[in-house]
């Protein structure tokens, strides 16, 4: 291991060592500071490392805006750009932070990981320069808010890839079938749960191969019923993991495993086939985010039709403890710059790239990035739409189960979960593994 | 030759290329490791000198417990399935097939050249549970065996077999096929006047054929063990170390301490760990092969 942690710096440090006479360089032709009129077109060459292939998701955006920009705006502007598996994302980061040799963009974790590189000065302060190119009405406020909610720190540190409302989709049909109406309170959502079961209907999929979702599952009673900072105040040690109304939401999830809601097997179902198992009307509730409109708007995926999906929000325990319009809200995977490459030249390129991200985003993908748009409603996809009435009506947003866990705790709580679902731990066991965790974080 | 050998200086020139190239890409990075499991941290980002407080929280780290306890069973039955298997299968070419040999030697060889991955996802379909049932499943279902139907790989007190037997299938062939060359390195007048003597089959292979393929055995015992310790990529593609841990390894959570938790100064402890257990299972190992 050391052998190939060697290597990689010894590589990196050459490489830090050629982009520093790079920048070194492009110091040289440094504009005068002002970002106002024409893009002065200083030369640059950036790269960028995300966790999106070309051809998917953000990719498609990265690549199309780097194109743009080049084409309309600076010719001397130039991209590399590299994709890396997003399970080993936080270690390439902190291996080439650690050689200081970071790209100038990088996708990476808001939450804990972020709040590593923010400690260890790598990254540019966001907020500052927005404010100095003159940018900040571009990106939208409530995604600022959320990023700055988890980082826990005044200024922004980094731009969203996503401003997401996450909670239950459900296929209509089944619930016609059933005799159900979307739920508004916790109480109807498991009669709904019982009369599909009942009418022989799968209830609930969650791609529990894959953790994350089965953890949101838990995150949405423990809210509800605990308040929308209950997982703030886990992680700053105010309850405990174990605290009472943890241990519930997790108890809560088991009991459905146990009643058969989910099916045979749900651990090794993934998010892919859980959406599939909806759309193709095998299940008839998956709990995700707004992302998934991407999988809804493809013919060749969602069966069940234009208007075959809807969605409803986390349904509600006590208005008092959190509210209906409180969602669960992130923007998804965040774009970072490398403080040390950062420049005129890529200010430049920040201010194209905030002032058309959002318009961008809208007419590739259909999907809200967290910038500014001016693409009209009538344009949109019904499930965009959807998604948009779903942010509209939010007054208050909470994060996921996971995103104040350091990632020693975070990846307790996603693989246990797998134990709950089995039936292997009860909630207590599962909330004091969690708990365990924490404490041997700090050891 | 003997005047050679005999001059030091002669000697050294000999073994000091492989001793460099042995000290540089084996006994450093032990070193190295060493030199890291005193600190906390990654290199470059809080790295801090913490002495041995790593080698303490080993002690205590149930997660640390947990992959050592699954690497054990793992090296176990994965060990002892692909030599004996292997082990049988070459027995039954060399004494029970009479045709087509060549093809099902091929046949029963043709896994271990198929990535790890591809290995992984043919398994994980046929121990599918959901959206459709797997083959095994199906067959299950099929023959009536509706209550052995289960998520396989979704439970902890299966995934871990389920996985052993995937990782024997694989690599049984391989043995098969160096055990094969052993046997008909024997002479056929052995096993002849065993024969003649009246030796029936089980007295055969327990007197004669098994203490003469005792070096190949201790051999293939030494490659599954190296193989088995650093169980991973297979675990990684079949399970992804789940389910709740089941399969994870001590390599995998060495992975996820170092790389994922950014405490690359434990993950080296964890490291030396691996190496010890290399080291101690290998000279075991060994001794059966110097007994006599």
């Amino acid at each position: 291991m050391s052998l190939a942690m060697a290597t990689s710096m010894l590589a990196s440090a050459a490489m830090a060592e050629e982009a520093e006479t790079e920048v070194e360089s492009e110091v040289e032709t440094e504009y005068n500071g002002e970002f106002a009129g024409e893009d002065p077109q200083l030369e640059k060459k950036i790269k960028i490392l995300t966790i999106w292939a070309e051809d998917n998701d953000n990719g498609i955006l990265l690549n199309k805006i780097c194109e743009d920009y080049k084409n309309n705006v600076n010719p001397n502007f130039d991209w590399e750009y590299e994709m890396v598996a997003a399970d080993n994302l936080q270690q390439k980061i902190a291996t080439l932070a650690a050689s200081d040799d970071l790209p100038d963009f990088f996708a990476y974790e808001a939450g804990t990981p972020l709040t590593v590189l923010i400690e260890a000065d790598k990254v540019v302060n966001i907020s500052e320069e927005l404010e100095r190119i003159g940018i900040t009405d571009y990106v939208n406020a409530g995604a600022i808010e959320l990023m700055k909610g988890l980082s826990g720190t005044e200024d922004v540190y980094d731009l969203p890839l996503g401003l997401n409302v996450e909670g239950f989709w459900y296929n209509k049909e089944l619930f016609e079938q059933a005799g159900c109406e979307a739920p508004e309170t916790w109480e109807e959502f498991e009669e709904v749960l019982a009369k599909l079961y009942e009418a022989d209907i799968q209830p609930l999929t969650t791609g529990g191969s894959d953790k994350w979702p089965a953890t949101r599952l838990v995150n949405a009673y423990a809210v509800r019923t605990a308040g929308n900072d209950v997982m703030t105040k886990a992680a700053n040690g105010e309850i405990d993991y174990t605290d009472e109304a943890l241990v519930a939401a997790a108890d809560k999830i088991a009991e459905w495993a146990e009643k058969g809601y989910f099916g045979e097997g749900i651990t090794t179902v993934d998010a892919n086939t859980a959406g599939s198992m909806l759309m193709s009307g095998k299940a008839a509730i998956f709990y995700n985010g707004s992302w998934f409109t991407q999988n809804l708007t493809d013919e060749t995926q969602n069966l069940a039709g234009e208007d075959g999906i809807g969605f409803f929000n986390i349904p509600v325990v006590d208005e008092e403890i959190s509210s209906a319009t409180s969602y669960s809200m992130n923007c998804g995977n965040i774009l970072c710059l490398d403080k040390g490459k950062y420049d005129d030249a890529t200010a430049w390129f920040l201010k194209y790239y905030c002032e058309n991200m959002g318009d961008l985003a809208m007419t590739e993908l259909g999907s809200v990035k967290g910038y500014t748009y001016t693409v009209e409603a009538e344009d949109m996809d019904d499930y965009t739409k959807l998604v948009l009435e779903e942010i509209d009506k939010s007054t208050e947003g909470f994060a996921w189960w996971e995103a104040k866990m350091s990632s020693e705790v975070s990846k307790t709580a996603q693989e246990n979960v797998q134990a709950l679902l089995n039936g292997e731990m009860t909630g207590e066991e599962y909330m004091q593994s969690i708990q365990d965790a924490h404490d041997m974080s700090e050891f | 030759m003997k005047k050679v050998l005999g001059n030091k200086k002669a000697v050294a020139l000999f073994v000091l290329p492989a001793l460099i190239i042995y000290a540089i890409f084996v006994m450093l990075p032990v070193l190295w490791s060493f030199y890291y499991s005193l600190y906390s941290g990654s290199p470059g980002l809080k790295w801090e000198f913490v002495g041995l407080k790593n080698y303490s929280r080993l002690l205590v780290d149930k997660n640390f417990i947990k992959a050592l306890t699954v690497n054990l069973k793992y090296i176990s039955v994965v060990t002892i399935g692909q030599v004996s298997l292997g082990l049988a299968l070459a027995l039954m070419f060399k004494f029970w097939l009479r045709r087509c040999k060549s093809f099902v030697r091929t046949l029963i060889f043709f896994p271990v050249v198929l990535p790890t991955v591809a290995v992984g996802q043919l398994f994980n379909k046929i121990y599918e549970i959901q959206p459709n049932y797997g083959l095994l499943n199906s067959f299950l279902e099929g023959i009536g065996l509706e209550q052995l139907v289960q998520p396989w790989l979704g439970q902890s007190s299966t995934a871990l077999w389920c996985l052993c037997i995937m990782d024997i299938w694989v690599a049984m062939g391989f043995y098969s096929v160096i055990f094969y060359g052993a046997l008909l390195n024997i002479p056929d007048d052995i096993i002849e006047a065993a024969r003649i003597d009246g030796s029936g089959s089980w007295n055969m292979f327990r007197r004669i054929l098994l203490p003469l393929l005792r070096p190949m055995v201790v051999t293939c015992f030494v490659f599954s063990f190296s193989g088995t310790v650093k169980m991973f990529e297979s675990a990684l593609a079949l399970t992804k170390g789940g389910p709740a841990g089941s399969t994870k390894s001590l390599s995998m959570y060495m992975y996820d301490v170092s790389f994922t938790y950014g405490k690359v100064g434990y993950g080296s402890v964890i490291a030396i760990v691996i190496f010890l257990i290399c080291i101690v299972g290998s000279f075991l190992i060994n001794r059966f092969d110097t007994k006599d």
